[in-house]
């Protein structure tokens, strides 16, 4: 599985930093930024359901 | 609504996604709100805020792209998470002394001990401001922000005048202060820009003014609804005082049910059709984030205060180019609040007789007391 940010839609809430601190990481506007290239290891798919709900912005997907 | 937000909010909803009542727009479902979010091209924040007629800009609130961008790409690093994370010792030490003083009495009224002074603190803080000043800044800025978000009117001019004299003239002082002998502060941070960044004079007083008004009451009547919460949901105080990790999610659902900034207005720039309605050019809109973030279509049993999905996206902070910029910094002040105040009293109660209420109709929600009683905490 696969996270991704839509960043014409981030505006920086960094909800997912919070929820999800091993998918992603926040810029140095406090943004959300996906670690690396953007693979949810098996432990961490929770977490990225989680960032998924928690965005205000509906900016994140999650996919196969 | 001055007892119960629920019954209040399901009252605004009833009345649909998008409806017009004397003369105002009112966006009530998450969608419709969302979509004014993404669209600030047509629901635009500048004459929104004319009434309020400020004699500064209100930046960057009131500022709508192209130059709102300018504002958001210096300011948002001020007060991004690891900015945050440096002040965080120096902010929770202040919140355990305001809590020491009282913590011994065994009973304290949470708005005037606590939630009232802690915001105001941090902002003298996050700008190089003497904490000595705090009463007298609290005073100035009440005063106006009673005036600018009540529909009845308040407070009489005379006093208006002075407190806006009284306020402007202090971070005027300051602001040349700063540009003599920078501190390590946000304001200095702020005076320091220079080239395309640098602000004027006036963009410089706007934004002290806007924080003032938009962080410092907003984050007050939050505490205030964070622990009458806490005191109504026992087995969640319980919890979170057996697992303090959870405090943060269970702030994130109270914020999700009781917002002190409910409703956001924007101003149309042109005919819009949204929900099968169509809002004229130039009609004032209020984004009803009380009621978007109740929303059955988005949210699963939306008046219940659920831990378990605290992980549901509210729009308390707004949305789009205008999400509120002081976010990551209100999230930490309460997550403090509630860490050190459960730390020192696991078990309070709201003094029985005592009904808390907010005040009602007003443009900002927040109780104006809320008296506990604890057991006495030895010094």
């Amino acid at each position: 599985m696969k996270i991704t940010i839509d960043e014409s839609r981030c505006t920086g809430h960094a909800r997912c930093v919070v929820v999800a601190p091993s998918l992603f990481t926040d810029d140095e506007r406090g943004y959300g930024v996906v670690i690396g290239d953007g693979d949810v290891p098996a432990d961490q798919v929770a977490a990225a359901r989680s960032a998924v709900n928690s965005c205000p912005e509906q900016a994140i997907s999650l996919s196969e | 609504m001055a007892r119960d937000r629920t019954e209040g909010w399901a009252y605004f909803a009833a009345q649909g996604d998008v409806f017009e009542g004397n003369g105002t727009w009112y966006l009530t479902s998450a969608e419709a709100v969302q979509f004014a979010h993404r669209h600030p091209e047509i629901f635009t924040s500048g004459p929104a805020f004319a009434a309020l007629a400020s004699p500064v800009p209100l930046v960057p609130l009131a500022i709508d792209p192209p130059d709102h961008l300018r504002f958001r790409k210096v300011l948002d690093p001020m007060l991004a998470p690891r900015v945050i994370n440096r002040m965080e010792d120096q902010l929770r030490d202040q919140v355990r002394e305001l809590i020491a003083e009282f913590s011994g009495n065994g009973h304290c009224d949470i708005v005037a001990d606590l939630a009232r002074l802690y915001p105001t603190q941090v902002f003298l803080t996050l700008f190089g401001m003497p904490l000595e000043d705090r009463d007298t800044f609290i005073g100035w800025v009440e005063t106006l922000v009673e005036q600018s978000t009540s529909e009845t009117s308040a407070a009489p001019p005379a006093a208006v005048m002075e407190a806006a004299m009284g306020l402007f003239g202090y971070l005027q002082t300051f602001i040349e202060q700063k540009r003599a002998n920078p501190g390590d502060d946000m304001l200095s941070a702020v005076l320091a820009l220079d080239g395309d960044e640098a602000f004027t004079e006036p963009e410089v007083l706007g934004l002290c003014f806007l924080f003032t008004l938009a962080g410092l009451d907003t984050v007050t009547a939050t505490i205030g609804f964070v622990m009458q919460m806490l005191a109504n949901h026992a087995d969640v105080r319980r919890r979170i005082v057996d697992d303090p990790t959870q405090i943060p999610a269970v702030i994130e659902e109270i914020l999700r049910m009781e917002l002190s900034a409910p409703v956001t207005p924007r101003v149309t720039s042109q005919e819009v059709e949204i929900g099968g309605k169509v809002i004229p050019a130039g009609a004032t809109v209020n984004l009803v984030l009380g009621t978007a973030n109740r929303d059955p279509r988005r949210f699963e049993n939306p008046d219940v205060l659920d831990p378990e999905l605290a992980d549901r996206g509210h729009l308390t902070f707004g949305g789009g180019i205008h999400r509120c910029l002081g976010s990551h910094l209100a999230r930490r002040e309460l997550r403090l609040v509630v860490e050190e105040f459960l730390r020192v009293i696991p078990d309070y109660e709201i003094e029985p007789g005592f009904e808390p209420k907010i005040v009602w109709p007003s443009g900002t929600h927040h109780l104006s007391s809320l008296p506990i009683r604890f057991p006495k905490v030895a010094p």
